[in-house]
């Protein structure tokens, strides 16, 4: 299905931000890998750190008040937090590309879709050498990459501001801004968490289908277990800014083994009939005195001595499956 | 509902109701704003300015027929026998009703005649045309130097806040706001025509030149097109310290607004879209972040410039400037009811018409109020 050559690899990924208060340590040693082609999930809680990760994979963390306080991330082999300035550009304009969580802010409102979509097209391509691209050239192209997602009447789109669309079409904007040239890996951070459930499934299913003839890795950071299951190749599991587990979606779906994960799947309601369980005990910790040893287990029903004072680090169980628990091992 | 069907795509729809009722229903289509273009936009803010004007030629009108006194016999003199000042009062139909007398009046002021002055003994027109520009020259160059600096200040400190440069400007922004501009004028006054002196002290160009052909009654433009470039130099050179400590003030303030406002902007996801993609940093600075940034700040801009012009009068004093903010105040403190009106008449229509340029350029940097017809 792909091969197993990692795009991207990051490695005990560590962010603070720097508030009044004090340090809000926000990631507390990430490790994720994106093989080529392969479609991975992060599923966490609000405010686990999912769009922290990512941000920081496309260094736009507002810095300060965010600080890297540790940590690789190795895309392709080089370490992008090692990039300088003027090398970063190149990697936004034809590797990794983004779709941010709400697509009504991500546009901007005093200029047409059709000029921003141009504009970073044109970028784009000249980022792979192609320099002079007629205006003609580059609004055909903004067209078809509309059509592509899905909208209809492009031409009009184009001359339209973000006002006059609904928020379906604005994210069918993004998408086919995100996707203008064929990048390597797509990080989609909640694509469609703002908009209204029939259009989400028609989004997902078009990015999905976009993702999958263009052969772009992607990253897709959501708090529904749903999407997750239809949508990737494996998983990976945030809690408090650890990854705490991950498996290929199906044995993840099939035989959950952190704490966490197992009371995340409980919670979703099944069509069965046994209503609605009662979710997991507690709230995300305070960021500022997150708990020592484990970030979970205050919360954890498996609590034992080391779990209060020692990490947790990912344990492999089996060969696709990992997990951060003393449950499993020493 | 008409006001309505002038601005969007009106539908008429048939509702039939139980019992074969037919309703003929106006609706209002929302999808299709896109229609309200440009142009429309202009023309109806056009309609609305005349209506202001009108209305503010009513009020000043009924100003000046409120205030005590019998403008015949001011005009006359006390010596005047009772009938002369019957006869003048026929004359300037002071005897008819007050919608007739407005209807002279507004005629006279269509023709561009706008009375006499008392004071000058001259046709208030012709004074205005000698004044007027004068300080429009100046307004507009003290106009174009707060754009300049205050933008560029605006926008590095907004980018780089919190550095050493947004902090410095702060401090000189509030010590430009607090200093009264003919502190500022005296102060450059010592500084760069008293003690380092190589620009001179008074008036619109030096006494040894002649004055360019009057086209437009700018100085400079005028000595421009006649091609004498040495005069507009020294104009320029005039025109340099009153219309720098005008704007002083404004430069401070202008600063302040596009500071916040691109602190405010940077922060928006639209930004981060914008970096994310790849678009260059001057791109993204000097277009997208600037432009949306640029409404509150022009808002501003156009009620300072409608501002100096009426409050220019002690800079015109300290600079021996021959312009209307100092005839205005003359012709105020010596009762010159025909001249108060004209003034009056002037700075109102200022605003009004530089109003109109604000909204026509912000709704061009913000097509949300095309689009969402305010103000139509």
């Amino acid at each position: 299905m792909h091969t197993k050559s990692p795009l991207l690899e990051i490695k005990d990924l560590s962010v603070s931000f720097k508030v009044f208060e004090g340090d809000l340590k926000v990631l507390n040693g990430v490790n994720l890998t994106i093989n080529e082609g392969e479609k991975v999930g992060l599923v966490g809680e609000t405010g686990c750190g999912k769009t922290t990760t990512i941000k920081s994979v496309l260094r736009v963390l507002p810095s300060p008040p965010a600080r890297i306080t540790g940590g690789e991330i190795f895309y392709r082999g080089r370490d992008i937090l090692k990039l300088k300035k003027r090398e970063i550009p190149s990697i936004r304009r034809g590797e990794i590309s983004a779709i941010f969580q709400d697509p009504l802010t991500s546009l901007n409102p005093v200029f047409t879709i059709g000029y921003q979509l141009q504009e970073i097209i044109k970028h784009s391509l000249r980022q792979q050498g192609i320099e002079e691209v007629s205006k003609k050239e580059l609004k055909s192209r903004a067209a078809s990459l509309l059509k592509e997602t899905g909208m209809p009447d492009p031409e009009r789109i184009l001359k339209s501001y973000p006002i006059q669309l609904s928020g379906g079409m604005r994210q069918r904007v993004c998408i086919s801004e995100a996707l203008r040239v064929t990048v390597k890996l797509l990080l989609a951070d909640e694509p469609t968490t703002n908009l209204d459930v029939t259009i989400q499934d028609q989004i997902l299913r078009r990015l999905d289908e976009l993702v999958e003839k263009r052969g772009t890795s992607i990253l897709f950071i959501t708090h529904s277990l749903g999407v997750v299951r239809h949508l990737t190749h494996r998983v990976y599991i945030m809690y408090a800014g650890n990854i705490v587990e991950t498996a290929h979606t199906k044995e993840l779906f099939s035989n959950p083994l952190h704490p966490y994960t197992r009371g995340l799947l409980k919670t979703v309601p099944k069509l069965t009939g046994e209503g609605v369980s009662e979710g997991i005990q507690g709230r995300i910790p305070n960021y500022l005195n997150p708990p020592e040893g484990c970030r979970f287990h205050p919360r954890c029903g498996d609590k034992m001595e080391i779990c209060i004072n020692k990490k947790p680090p990912l344990f492999n169980q089996g060969e696709n499956q990992m997990v951060a628990c003393f449950l499993y091992g020493r | 509902m008409n006001r309505r069907s002038r601005v969007g795509k009106v539908r008429k729809i048939k509702v039939t109701v139980e019992g074969g009722w037919v309703f003929h229903t106006l609706t209002f289509s929302l999808y299709n704003i896109q229609e309200y273009s440009m142009l429309k936009y202009i023309g109806l803010r056009l309609i609305h300015s005349l209506f202001v004007l009108f209305g503010l030629s009513l009020l000043i009108f009924f100003i000046a027929r409120v205030m005590p006194g019998d403008p015949a016999r001011v005009a006359l003199g006390p010596l005047a026998t009772e009938e002369q000042v019957q006869k003048l009062r026929e004359e300037i139909h002071l005897d008819k009703p007050f919608p007739v007398q407005y209807y002279y009046w507004l005629r006279s002021l269509l023709k561009g005649d706008l009375g006499r002055s008392l004071y000058t003994k001259r046709p208030i027109v012709k004074d205005l045309n000698e004044y007027l520009p004068a300080t429009l020259e100046l307004v507009l160059c003290s106009f174009i130097i707060s754009l300049v600096f205050g933008q560029v200040t605006g926008v590095l400190a907004g980018y780089f806040r919190n550095s050493w440069f947004d902090g410095l400007s702060r401090l000189v922004s509030y010590i430009g706001v607090a200093t009264p501009s003919f502190v500022m004028a005296i102060f450059l006054l010592l500084v760069f025509s008293h003690i380092l002196g190589f620009i001179p002290a008074v008036g619109r160009i030096s006494i040894i030149l002649r004055p360019p052909p009057r086209v437009t009654g700018f100085i400079i433009l005028d000595s421009l097109i006649a091609g004498q470039f040495k005069v507009a130099l020294n104009g320029l050179k005039h025109i340099i310290l009153p219309a720098l400590s005008l704007a002083v003030a404004h430069i401070a303030q202008e600063g302040r607004v596009t500071r916040s406002s691109i602190v405010d902007n940077i922060q928006k996801d639209y930004v981060a879209t914008h970096v994310v993609h790849g678009v260059p940093t001057r791109s993204v600075i000097f277009k997208y972040l600037l432009k949306p940034s640029l409404i509150p700040t022009v808002s501003i801009m156009g009620l300072d410039f409608a501002f100096i012009i009426a409050n220019a009068f002690l800079v015109e004093l300290v600079f021996m400037w021959p312009g209307f903010a100092r005839y205005a105040v003359t012709v105020m403190l010596n009762k010159d009811l025909n001249a108060i009106v004209a003034v009056v008449l002037i700075v109102g229509a200022t605003f009004a018409i530089v109003n109109l340029i604000v909204d026509i350029v912000v709704s061009f940097l913000d097509p949300r109020i095309r689009l969402q017809r305010r103000g139509g």
